[in-house]
This record gives C-alpha cells, structure tokens and sequence, in this order.
C-alpha cells in the first residue's frame, strides 16, 4: 500500500485512506466546530499526507505519522481563522482543585469527544495537543503562538471546565471523600 | 515529543476513550482528495459540458425562425397531437385522429365563433386537413411539410426520465465493508445484552440525563489504578490494551486478542461484531450527549433545496408568419420597423437538487418569471381607426382584423404628439428541469453547469402588438400564449459555507415558442441573460 502510494496509484491512496480516515476524521472533529469543517480538515490533511508520503522513514507506526500531519493542518486551519489570545491570566496549576474526588466511571467515546467539542476553542485545542495527542506546553506554545504560561492555564481551565461537564452532563460520577488536589501539570 | 507518562488517570482515560472514536467521512472528501491528487483526469468534464451546451442550443435554434412555420403551413393531415389549454384551461387530446370531422370543427366553433367575427381561438385541435402530420411529442415539430394550415399550437414535452443512479443500499454496503473494523465497546456491550441502549431497544429521544446506568458503573473504594481497571474491565467498558498516539498497526488486532482474553468474547463473536451493518454505524456516529437519532436514510444526503433569483435583462427576437398578404406588416423586416428597448427581469425560484452521481445533479423545482421590454410609442390625442394582420386557422391565409389604437409607432406614424415608453410583460409560473454537471472543484468551490427545459404557465401580462400597416400598437393581451416551453443555460460556482451552499453564475433563458398564438401573425421570442444568486442547503 505504501508503495503503491508512493508511486501516486490511486488504489493505493484510497485503501490507505479507507484505513486511516475514520480515526483521523475523529481526531479532526475534536478541533472543527462541526463535521463539514472536520472533513474539510481531513481532506487537507490528507492531501498533505499523499504529497509527502516520500518524507515518511519508517520511523515509528505509519498512523502516528498521518496523525501528526492532520494535527498540524488542524491547527494550522485554525489560526488561518482565529487567533488564540494569550491574554489569559496565568495561574498556577497547583491552585486548581475540587473538593470531591472525581473518579471516572463511566465513558463513552462519543459522549467525551461532544463535552470536548463544547470547550471554548482554545481550551479545547490545547487540551486535544497535551491530553490526547501528547504535545508538550512548549510544543503547544510554538505551534499556537502563544506563551508556555498560557498554554499552561488554558489546559487547567478546560480540564476544569470539561470535568464539570462530564459530571453535569452524568458521563462520570463524584465520590465524596477527602479534598484532594487534581490537575497537577505533569512535566514535559 | 509525545509524553509517554500518564499521571493523571482522568488524562488517561480521556485518551483511551478518544483514540476508540471514530467517524466515517462522507464520499465527497475522498472525491476532493481524489481529484486534487489527480487533476488531469477531470479535463474531459470540460468538453462533456460544452457539448451538452451546444447540444441544447441547437435544438434551440432549429425550433426558431421561418423554417419552422414553412413546414408547419406546408404540412397537413393528422398523426399525433396533444394540444394543451384554451383560455378556460380545457385540454383536448387528439391521438392519431384521421382527417377532420363534424366534432372538430364543433369544438373549434365553441371556442371562437369563427373566425371572422371573434377575436378568441380555443386553443384546439383543428379540424379539417389542417392537422399537422408527424408531431415529434418530444419538440412539437412538424416533420413533414404537406400540412395546410398548422393547427398544432403546442405540445408539452414529457419529464426526463429520472436517473435512479446506484443502489444506494448497496453503495452504503460496499463503503462499510471497505472500511477499517470499528471496534467499538458499545456494541460489544450490546451483543453480550448489558443494558447499554442499542438501536432496536432505546428511547432516542430520551436526554442523557434520564439515561439508566450500567449495573456495574458504581465504582466504590480508592481510585487506585487497578481497582478501576478491574472493575472496569468487569464491566466489560474499556480494553487492557494501552493506546496511544504512534502505536504500532497491529494495535486493532491486539485490542480484539484483548477483548478475546480479557471479556470471554468468542471468535464467532468477534466476527459477528465487525459485520456492522448500515444501521448500526450510523448509531454509533450520532450517539452524542442528547441521544440524537441516526440517519434515515443515505439519499437524504444527495438532497438539497435551494433558493435563487436571477435578475435579468429581457431582449426579444420579432419575425413574420403570414401567407396572401399584402400589407406592410408581411413584406418588411419587422425587427427594423419599430423601437423596443431591452427591459428589467426578475426570477426567482426553489428547487430540489439530487446527486444521482458524483458529478450529475438533477434539478427540478418551481419558479416564477417576470419579464418586460419597453416599447418606444406616441399616444394620439384621439382613438384611431387601425387592423391586426391576423391567420385564418381554417385557410391559412392572413387577413386584416379592425382595431382601435391610442398609440402610435414613431417610424412610421409622425401624426403623434406624445411620446410614451410602454412595456409588453408576462408574469409566469415556470418548472424547470434539468441537469448540472460539476467541472472542477477546489476546497469549499464548486463549478458547476447546466441546462434546464421549463414548462410555462403565462398568467398574466401586456402585449402591444404592432398594426398590419407597422404605423401602430394595438393593446391585445388575450392573443399571448397562456403556455410556453423555456431553455435555461447556465453556469455557475458554489462556495460552501457554515453548512449552506452559495451559487452564483450568469444564466439565458430563452422561449421557444412565440409570445402569442398562432392565430397572431407576429412571431416574437424573448430571451433573458442575468445573474443567477442561490442559496443551497443539505437535508
């Protein structure tokens, strides 16, 4: 398939977009306002991906090397159409705490990917580029051209914010127990 | 770059539950893709259209000007006929009827009286060797050239057939089938009857609020890691397998080994579980926080309703249809003998939209026409004595028919003083059908042309005709045609945004059939060029 690929056959393409697609049109509706705009992000994307598939090195899982270029045209749509303000206050992640322990219980894929949609836009990028797809702050910073701090901020904000959907919306479910500190930021 | 280390379970999890999400884009992503990766091979479409243009006008231009009525005078007996409307909307039906009879010529002298003493002609079959012979239903043109006196007024071309297009069933089964297995724990919890909600049991409508809980969802205890784990794998919600960005291919086959070991799953299930069917897809795609149904049906994503107008300017093209007639009106170029002015159009219109194909629309709907062009005249102080070069149905001969008149044509009548614009207008009620062919498309821009055939009503509107010696007008409305057959050609681009779709193009409309009736010596066909402006929207 890979080869196929490279010599621009478009059976080839296509199988390897019949496999990767549906993954990949998830990862893009978690950052497009609605599923036109998610396929109009995975169309790009993997445009992308077939005029560079002869920079792929084998390095890694093939899917992890289409993810990262649909990340990158996700967010790159994106900042063609909103600018992610930085003027958030810092606050430290260490200030942010419930008062009940939250546990997960209950998940739906679909369900999470919805409370995630409902997120401001900028919580919600910087939470699919650290918490889903792995990107550091510093990373995150460099591609949404904002400062670290805020990166910081905005991921502690959303994830507030989304666990408080989850649980309004009865996704997870509280234990009451002893306050404990959540959201610590780990490291990059 | 990735971060391998998960501190939090609530990242953790978020990550297991998104990387299980997936969606199936529709078919014109992979189109775009396709021929963004492949452009060469939509050139033909170009030439596809220009043909089907060319095609069109020149059945346009066949059905105008003097060969048309030479056939039709010279052409007798009787074949085919269908006759649509009189002035009290009657149709007659006249199939393969020999030469005429006593009940023909009843049902001409019911409508007319004659025609020496009546201005009105029903809009019949007439009798008497005057039936056209070899009517083509599909143009209502007459072939044959031994036709006396054309009687055939009109004939309704019948609906292009409808392009089924593919089983859509089949298509939604052949795309499923061809896409990556969607291992969903949803649906492996359907299978094993949890009380998960499925599609043939659930209460859709019913808000997430309201929604049961799984038996096994009470979670007690610490939050240690292997704890919930258990009891979530007990609860047969979440795989052991770790999932990550990056992970190796083999990722679906060691998450179902998974379900395998850890959920007592049989192979037999497991294959049962990956033969998804349309249904169920759908399902778990729009599952969502408010229970949303799923889809109906696939056609309803090839349907979409769209409103246009098109303002347009109104031209006319004049000529003579007259036999034994020495007046000025048949022995000049009428076109040269009067001034008329190009006046303002207006359509507007909705229509349904079907994707029969991936790049065929068929396209049908109602809209209504408004058209006008002026008239340069001269009002008398005083009515004045004039005629209408009218055709003898019956002989075919042209004869005079005494009018009054308070408008004077300034080329040829100096005696007027006041100097006037007036209009000749038709209000119509039109359904077009047709097709549109996409050319190219780039993103969120479409090309797209088309050519359509509109049946029209004429409900209302001016007609100014002009007098058998060219010196006057005579106001005469009731000799305008109440139908009409109309060609649209147009081309046009789409930009799709926030869900709608905006068209706009410039579009012709041309008539193929003259303004008035047969009974009339003047042939007048208007055509319109404008600017068509549309909003298309998805079911």
């Amino acid at each position: 398939m890979l080869a196929g690929c490279l010599k621009n056959n478009a059976a080839a393409q296509e199988a390897l977009y019949s496999r990767f697609s549906p993954r990949m049109l998830g990862v893009c509706y978690r950052f497009a306002k609605n599923r036109e705009d998610a396929e109009d992000m995975l169309q790009d994307g993997f445009i992308k991906v077939f005029t560079q598939i002869h920079q792929y090195r084998n390095e890694g899982a093939l899917e992890g090397w289409i993810r990262r270029i649909v990340v990158h045209t996700c967010i790159n749509i994106l900042k063609k159409n909103k600018k992610f303000s930085d003027s958030v206050d810092i606050i430290h992640a260490n200030s942010i705490h419930v008062k009940e322990e939250i546990i997960p219980s209950i998940m739906q894929a679909k369900q999470v990917v919805e409370c995630i949609r409902t997120l401001p836009l900028g919580y919600r990028t910087v939470l699919n580029l650290y918490a889903i797809e792995g990107y550091s702050h510093k990373e995150i910073a460099n591609m949404l051209d904002i400062e670290e701090s805020t990166s910081r901020s905005q991921y502690t904000r959303a994830k507030a914010m989304l666990e408080e959907i989850l649980i309004r919306k009865k996704i997870i479910q509280k234990q009451k127990k002893r306050t404990t500190f959540y959201g610590a930021v780990s490291p990059d | 770059m990735e971060k391998k280390i998960y501190t939090d379970d609530f990242e953790q999890l978020l990550k297991e539950k998104t990387d299980q999400f997936r969606m199936y884009p529709s078919k014109r992503v992979w189109h775009s893709i396709y021929n963004d990766l492949h452009p060469g091979r939509k050139w033909p479409s170009v030439a596809m259209s220009m043909l089907m243009i060319i095609v069109l006008m020149l059945i346009g231009y066949l059905n105008t000007g003097d060969s048309i009525l030479n056939r039709q005078i010279a052409a007798g007996g009787t074949d085919e006929q269908v006759s649509i409307a009189t002035n009290d909307s009657k149709k007659v039906k006249n199939k393969n009827r020999p030469s005429a009879n006593a009940k023909d010529q009843q049902l001409v002298n019911a409508g007319s009286g004659g025609p020496a003493g009546e201005d009105i002609i029903s809009f019949l079959g007439i009798a008497d060797n005057s039936f056209l012979t070899n009517i083509d239903p599909a143009t209502g043109l007459n072939n044959d050239l031994s036709t006396k006196n054309s009687g055939v007024t009109f004939v309704v071309t019948k609906e292009q057939p409808e392009n089924r297009g593919k089983d859509i069933l089949q298509t939604v089964d052949t795309y499923i089938k061809t896409n990556q297995i969607f291992t969903d724990i949803a649906v492996v919890n359907k299978k094993k009857k949890t009380r998960a909600i499925s599609p043939s049991n659930s209460n859709r409508n019913q808000d997430i609020d309201d929604q049961e809980e799984f038996p096994d969802g009470n979670l007690t205890g610490t939050n240690s890691t292997n704890k919930i784990t258990t009891e979530l794998k007990d609860a047969n919600l979440v795989t052991t397998t770790s999932i990550s960005a990056g992970s190796p291919e083999s990722n679906d086959a060691r998450q179902e080994a998974s379900l395998v070991n850890e959920n007592s799953i049989t192979k037999k299930d497991l294959n049962a579980k990956k033969a998804l069917s349309a249904e169920e897809k759908a399902w778990i795609e729009s599952y969502a926080l408010h229970n949303k149904p799923p889809r109906r049906g696939k056609w309803k994503g090839r349907l979409a309703i769209e409103l246009y107008t098109t303002p347009a300017i109104n031209y006319r093209r004049l000529s003579t249809d007259t036999k034994g007639s020495a007046a000025a009106f048949a022995n000049s170029d009428v076109n040269n003998a009067v001034s008329h002015r190009p006046g303002l159009g207006i359509e507007a219109g909705i229509g349904l939209s079907y994707a029969f194909a991936k790049n065929f629309r068929l396209k049908a709907g109602i809209q209504f026409n408004s058209t006008s062009y002026g008239i340069d005249a001269d009002e008398t102080n005083h009515p004045i004595l004039t005629s209408l070069l009218l055709n003898d149905l019956n002989t075919g001969y042209s004869y005079p028919n005494t009018r009054t008149s308070t408008l004077a044509n300034p080329y040829y009548n100096t005696t007027a003083l006041q100097p006037v614009t007036v209009h000749n207008t038709t209000l119509q009620v039109s359904v077009p059908i047709g097709i549109a062919y996409k050319l190219a498309s780039v993103n969120k821009l479409e090309w797209f042309a088309g050519a359509s055939i509109q049946p029209s009503y004429i409900f209302d509107g001016n007609a100014y005709l002009l007098s058998s010696d060219m010196k006057d007008y005579v106001s005469e409305p009731s000799l305008m045609r109440n139908w009409n057959l109309n060609t649209g050609f147009e081309t046009y681009i789409n930009y799709k945004f926030a869900g709608f779709t905006l068209q706009v193009g410039p579009q012709a409309r041309y008539q193929l059939f003259s303004t008035y009736k047969k009974r009339y010596t003047l042939i007048e066909k208007p055509y319109a060029v404008g600017l068509k402006i549309g909003i298309v929207k998805g079911f």
